[in-house]
Order: structure tokens, then C-alpha cells, then sequence
């Protein structure tokens, strides 16, 4: 009988099978792919008992095969995937989510950033906004073009800058014509209250049940007395 | 269709003008449409003369019009019923008297504004009224300029302020088409008008039946008084030809007298309602664009004798008005072409001269999009203003993830905005179900309705001013409680003040959404 080779410390050595349970529920896993899967589908899916399931999850985390995420959409529940894949958008919730939170500081961090450039500037372009916070180096995350543009298109929604298609000519004449460019709004409108929202009525919540002689009636309304400070 | 929110505040109105029960009779005319006197008297329960009377004042006061439709009788016979029509927009314009008399103050002197004040006060009356109404007026001592009073008018007139009141009873007569039977339950019944070929509900067709043409609504009094140069041609006449002239000559006294003691006048409201509108949309433009806009603006609509939505004007016209104001007696011709660019405007040459063309319905649809921007910041918060600004732009339906990412509001909170929206009927939802990766979901699709979001809001803005109404009724009435301290009593009339002012200011949106 010849001697046995000794395996080549080197050489890849294939990991131990894994037992029934945790290889049923690894497959299923990691069939998800970057979708990922809950803990409920899991025991739906295999047909094991809640113990065995509860069971195979740590073994397999603490194996170094699958990660629990945070599902931006329901943020209670628990979530798996293989470590291989990377939570889709629709799971992490897009760059703007970590741990399916959103970033809130960093984005009022960078409309500041932004609006800031866009006011000192009567005129300006996309590009010319990402190339100035770049070379300022203000923030310490990397920020794409993509995420920037992003960031803009909520302070034009916010009517806090307008955005434009430049007419090649006027105060637009040093950007080509017919390129998307940006400036601080004139006049704050959006923001000031209109007609409407100026009276109690407005933005009463129970405006529904109002009526001339009702329980709820001009006469005995609550918020007239105290918009007119009538408390009296 | 008038909403149940929009016939509340018009009762309301007629109620503090003139008395419950015309308020009933208008209020039955508006909830049910056109009705003969049968019908109102069976409806309401009151008398006939009761029911007569207050037709009567309803319609002294242009709120409601008269108008006869052929009806089928017993034995195939045809008979003329005549039946009445209340006219909503004319009745909301009551609210609205004080803002009439400032602009033709501001246009025309305050002589313009008191005779304006007895037409509205009275709602129609002939130029001998006027005079007799305005020598009452008159302290003891102190004559009464008939004279004065005729030029005054005629500017009334030829500024278009004031018109010939629209025929009293015009005949509609249904098409050769098979027309629907009229059924008592429906509120609105569609005629084809012979000439023009269009389907317009009865109420359009009465209005366009009962008006009279431009040339006619501003005919002005003809002045009936001796000419020295009339007098002059009597004496070179022969004698038939002077018999001719003579007859003439009293022919046209006698038309100046008709005029001045039959022909009946009124407040022409759509003359009122553009000059607000056009007030509307250079503050929009002026707060939006800047002063010079604002004044560029004022200026290509004063030059155009158009009264409509789309206004065209020369540049040579523009330039005069804009160098006329004292705001534009600087700006160049560069200046305000750039200005008129700015505003969209578009540009024709014609005869050699370059005429510039704006469309008001575009600053009117702005103003109506930021009031109700405006509502939905204030009630709903920050990120609701923008998901609402974001549906706008899309004209489309939009799924929840997608809003949120391009929003970047959280997706919990996302989810949550655009179910109050739902709930309060801004937006439409539509459920779509999903497969993917063996799994599927369920994704909702969200869209602005802006039809019924606008008229959603336009219920609102009149509940809203009906609910100001009874307010200031109230507060005026404790006023007049007894024990009042001087403190509580200034406090009171200062609220009834505010409230005032804000309904002043709720009408003008009223006018956005409804009139302009």
C-alpha cells in the first residue's frame, strides 16, 4: 500500500458539506440572489420547523455564507441574502439609504453645498456645480455627477432654483444653447402662504364636517378664536 | 354643474342683500336649474306673488335671467312657457362691488365711481334714474350738472364699464335634431345652436341669446340738444327738404329721449373681471420676473383693445405704454424684447411691423398651480409639497419607489404622504401587481388629477368664504352685545376688519380658479 499523499496546505480545500437543513436553506437564499429573502418565506418555502430554520440561520451566519440586511420597505423585519450579492436598490433603498435609513444630514449637507454654489453664480450648468464642490473638497464623501444632479432636482422641486434651457444668448450666453442650466429662484413663490392656507379654513382637518349651523360651525369654531385671539 | 359648496356661498350672498325669501327662490333656481314660476311656487311653497316678487328683484339685480322655450301641450299644441335661470357667476360678483368702484376710480375720477355706485346699488337703471338718483344725492343750494353727468357717463360707457342690460326674455327654440325630452330632474339640457353648430348647455345658450352685440351694448346716449350749426342748414333748405329734416330732427330727439328714459343700463361684469385679471397676472409676473416685466406686461395688454386670453399687440404700441409709465420711461427697445422673450411671448411680422402675442392663460394656470402649492406645503408639509410638484411635472402616473428616490423622501414617510393626498382626493391610485424572482408585489401607481384637484379647491376656496361670511355676521353681532368693555369692543371690530380683508382676498382666488 503506497503512502498517503499529505494535502498541499496551498491547495483549495472544499469547505465541509453543510447538514440537510442549512443546505436547503442556503439554496433558497441564495436563489434570491440580491433580492434577498425573509425569514417567514424561508420556513414557507424549506417546510422546516421554526426551531431548525432559527437554528441553521445562525450556523450559516456565523459560517460566513449569508448576512442579514435591512429591507428599506419594512424595516422590522428580518431579511437574508448570500454574502456574494449586494442588496438590490429596491432592497437598501438606492445610494441615498444606510441600514435603511435615509442619509438626511448628508443630503441637507450637500443642497446647502449646492445652493450655495448656484447663488454665487448668476448662471450655471450641472458639470460646473460638480467640478467647483470637487476641487472645494467641502465634503468628505465621494459624490458622483449622478447623486448630484439628484440632489438638485429636489431644489428645483422645492423652487428653490429654477432650471432652464439655455437660450445661448443674454445672461445665458456663456453656456451653449439648448443646455440645461440652473438659477436661484426670483421670488419666494411656493413658499409664501397663498389665499387659501392664510385662513383657518384652509387647512382646517375638519373642514368636512363644517356646516353653517353644525356641531362645527364658523360660530363656534376653535381655530377662528384663536387665529383672531377671540378666547375671551 | 355648480358644486352644493359653490350654491351655499351664492345663497349666502343674496340671503345679506336682499332677505330669506329671495334667498330661497335663488337657491331653488340654482340647486334644480331652470324652472318656470309654476315650478318655483311649487317648490318653494310661497305665493305667487311672493315667488314674482322675488324674481323680480333677482332679476332688477342681474341675478337671474328670463328666457322662453317652446313646451309641448295637451292635443300636440305648442305653447311659450317662460322660465328663469339663475345666474351664478353674476351673483358672486356682489361679493366683489368694492373692488369695481376702485378700479374705475382709479381710471375714470371719483364723479365715474358715485355714478357706478347707484348702478351697482340699484342693478339696472336708465340715465334719467341715474340723474334723478344723483340730484337726490345733491345738498340744498348746489346744482346737479346734467351735463357733467352725461360726459361722465359716456365714459362709463366708452371705457366699456357700463352697458345696455341684455335682452329681457330671448326665445330658444331646441333643433330640427331629435333633442333629448326634457326630464325635471335633469339640470341641464343640450340644445344645438343653429348658427354656430356647437353643443352649449341651456344656460350658454340663453346668455349668448339674451346679449346684444358690442356695437349696441356701447351705444351711447345720442345728445339731444340744439346744434347752432343745425340751426344754420334749416335756412337753405327748401321747404319739402325742411319738413324732411324737421322730421328727422325730431326722430332724433325723440330716439335721445327714449334712450335716456327707456333704455336700461348695468355694470358690465366681464369688463370688471378682465381689468382684475389683468391686475392678477402683472403681480404674478412682477413678483415672479421683476418690476420691469411686470410693467412690460401691464403695457402689451393696455396697448391691445383685446379683452381675451390671447393678447397681440405691435412693439411701437408696446414701446408707447411701456415709456409712458414712469417705471418704463427708461427701458430700452433691447430691454423690453428681452423682457418679451422672457415672457414667452410669440413674435409675428405683419405689414412690416413686429407684433408680440402672450397668452394670459398661462400666467392664470401658474397662479392656480402655486395656490394650490401653497395649500399643500402649509397642510401637508415639506414633503408633500414636493411629491405634489413632482406628479405636476409628470402629467403621468408614477410608482411609490420611484417618487420617493426622485423626491428623496423616505420611503415610510413617502408612503404615508401620498396616502393623505389619496385620502383628501388630490391624487388618483391605481394597484399593479408585480412578478419578479418568484415573488410577487404589489406597486401602486400615483397621478394628480389637475381637473378635479383645481375644482376640489375651488369647493374649498368657497366654503372657506362662506364660513368668513358668517363669521363677520357674528362677530358683528357681538359687537352690539351689552357689557362690552371698550378693550373687547375695539378687539372685535378689528377681527371683523381681518376678516374682511380676508375675504377680499379669498375672491381674488375665487376669480382665479372660477372667473379668470
Amino acid at each position: 500500500m503506497l503512502p498517503q499523499k499529505r494535502p498541499h496546505p496551498d491547495s483549495k480545500s472544499k469547505p465541509p458539506p453543510l447538514p440537510e437543513a442549512e443546505q436547503k436553506i442556503y439554496t433558497s437564499i441564495k436563489s434570491k440572489q440580491s433580492m434577498g429573502i425573509w425569514t417567514a418565506d424561508i420556513k414557507r418555502e424549506t417546510g422546516l420547523p421554526n426551531t431548525v430554520v432559527t437554528k441553521a440561520l445562525k450556523s450559516l451566519q456565523n459560517k460566513n455564507l449569508i448576512k442579514d440586511v435591512v429591507n428599506v420597505h419594512n424595516r422590522a423585519k428580518k431579511m437574508f441574502m448570500a454574502v456574494e450579492f449586494e442588496p438590490s436598490r429596491e432592497i437598501s433603498g438606492g445610494s441615498w439609504y444606510t441600514d435603511g435609513k435615509l442619509d438626511t444630514e448628508l443630503i441637507n449637507a450637500l443642497k446647502r453645498v449646492c445652493l450655495r454654489y448656484i447663488a454665487e453664480h448668476k448662471v450655471t450648468t450641472m458639470e460646473e456645480i460638480s467640478r467647483s464642490i470637487e476641487a472645494s473638497r467641502v465634503l468628505n464623501v465621494p459624490c458622483s455627477m449622478q447623486q448630484l444632479l439628484e440632489i438638485v432636482r429636489t431644489l428645483v422641486l422645492d423652487k428653490e432654483i429654477e432650471e432652464f434651457r439655455s437660450k445661448g444668448a443674454g445672461e445665458f450666453a456663456r453656456v451653449p444653447s439648448g443646455k440645461t442650466c440652473y438659477r436661484i429662484s426670483r421670488g419666494k413663490v411656493g413658499t409664501e402662504a397663498g389665499y387659501l392656507a392664510s385662513v383657518p379654513c384652509g387647512v382646517c382637518p375638519r373642514i368636512s364636517e363644517c356646516t353653517p349651523d353644525g356641531v362645527i360651525s364658523p360660530k363656534t369654531c376653535v381655530y377662528y378664536n384663536k387665529w383672531l385671539n377671540l378666547d375671551f | 354643474m355648480i358644486s352644493q359648496d359653490g350654491v351655499n356661498l351664492a345663497v349666502c350672498v343674496i340671503t345679506a342683500h336682499f332677505g330669506d325669501l329671495v334667498a330661497k327662490v335663488c337657491s331653488c333656481l340654482l340647486k334644480r336649474g331652470s324652472l318656470s314660476l309654476q315650478e318655483i311656487v311649487r317648490t318653494t311653497e310661497f305665493s305667487n306673488s311672493q315667488v314674482k316678487n322675488c324674481l323680480l328683484v333677482l332679476i332688477q339685480h342681474n341675478c337671474v335671467q328670463a328666457f322662453s322655450v317652446p313646451r309641448g301641450g295637451a292635443g300636440g299644441a305648442t305653447k311659450t312657457v317662460t322660465q328663469y335661470m339663475a345666474l351664478f357667476d353674476n351673483i358672486l360678483h356682489r361679493m366683489r362691488f368694492s373692488k369695481f368702484l376702485a378700479i374705475v376710480k382709479g381710471d375714470l375720477g371719483v364723479q365715474c365711481e358715485t355714478l357706478l355706485q347707484g348702478l351697482l346699488g340699484y342693478g339696472r337703471l336708465t340715465f334719467d334714474q341715474l340723474i334723478v338718483r344723483a340730484t337726490s344725492k345733491q345738498s340744498e343750494g348746489s346744482s346737479c350738472n346734467v351735463d357733467v353727468l352725461r360726459k361722465n357717463f359716456s365714459k362709463l360707457v366708452h371705457g366699456h364699464y357700463v352697458e345696455r342690460c341684455p335682452r329681457p326674455e330671448p326665445f330658444i327654440a331646441p333643433s330640427e335634431e331629435a333633442a333629448p325630452a326634457r326630464k325635471r330632474s335633469s339640470k341641464i339640457i343640450h340644445f344645438v345652436l343653429q348658427f354656430r353648430e356647437e353643443i352649449l348647455s341651456l344656460e350658454q345658450q340663453v346668455v349668448i341669446a339674451a346679449s346684444l352685440t358690442d356695437a349696441e351694448r356701447f351705444s351711447e346716449i345720442p345728445n339731444a340738444g340744439t346744434d347752432a350749426s343745425v340751426t344754420e342748414d334749416k335756412q337753405d333748405v327748401t321747404v319739402g327738404d325742411k319738413r324732411k329734416f324737421e322730421s328727422t330732427e325730431l326722430d332724433e330727439e325723440t330716439e335721445a329721449t327714449i334712450s335716456e328714459t327707456e333704455v336700461l343700463w348695468r355694470a358690465n361684469f366681464q369688463k370688471f373681471v378682465f381689468c382684475l385679471k389683468k391686475k392678477v397676472c402683472v403681480a404674478k409676473v412682477r413678483s415672479r420676473k421683476g418690476l420691469d416685466a411686470g410693467v412690460v406686461l401691464e403695457a402689451i395688454i393696455e396697448s391691445s383693445e383685446q379683452e381675451c386670453n390671447s393678447i397681440k399687440a405691435s412693439m411701437d404700441s408696446i414701446l408707447e405704454k411701456v415709456r409712458g409709465k414712469p417705471d418704463g420711461i427708461s427701458m430700452t427697445l433691447e430691454l423690453v424684447r428681452g423682457i418679451l422673450e422672457d415672457l414667452d411671448c410669440s413674435s409675428h411680422t405683419e405689414d412690416c411691423n413686429v407684433y408680440y402675442t402672450i397668452e394670459l392663460q398661462c400666467i392664470t394656470e401658474s397662479c392656480r398651480k402655486d395656490e394650490v402649492e401653497s395649500l399643500i406645503l402649509t397642510k401637508y408639509g415639506k414633503e408633500a409639497f414636493r411629491i405634489f410638484g413632482l406628479l405636476n411635472r409628470k402629467g403621468s402616473p408614477v410608482e411609490t419607489d420611484q417618487i420617493s428616490d426622485f423626491t428623496l423622501v423616505d420611503k415610510k414617510v413617502a408612503q404615508q404622504v401620498l396616502y393623505n393626498l389619496w385620502k383628501d382626493d388630490f391624487l388618483s391610485m391605481q394597484k399593479v401587481s408585480v412578478e419578479g424572482t418568484g415573488q410577487r408585489r404589489e406597486n401602486f401607481l400615483w397621478k394628480l388629477n389637475k381637473k378635479s384637484s383645481w375644482n376640489l379647491v375651488l369647493n374649498h376656496l368657497y366654503h372657506a368664504a362662506l364660513n368668513l361670511n358668517q363669521k363677520i355676521t357674528h362677530v358683528a353681532e357681538q359687537e352690539h352685545e351689552a357689557l362690552l368693555s371698550e378693550e373687547k369692543l375695539k378687539h372685535l371690530k378689528n377681527s371683523r376688519m381681518i376678516l374682511q380683508l380676508s375675504l377680499l382676498k379669498l375672491d381674488d382666488a375665487i376669480m382665479i380658479f372660477h372667473d379668470f
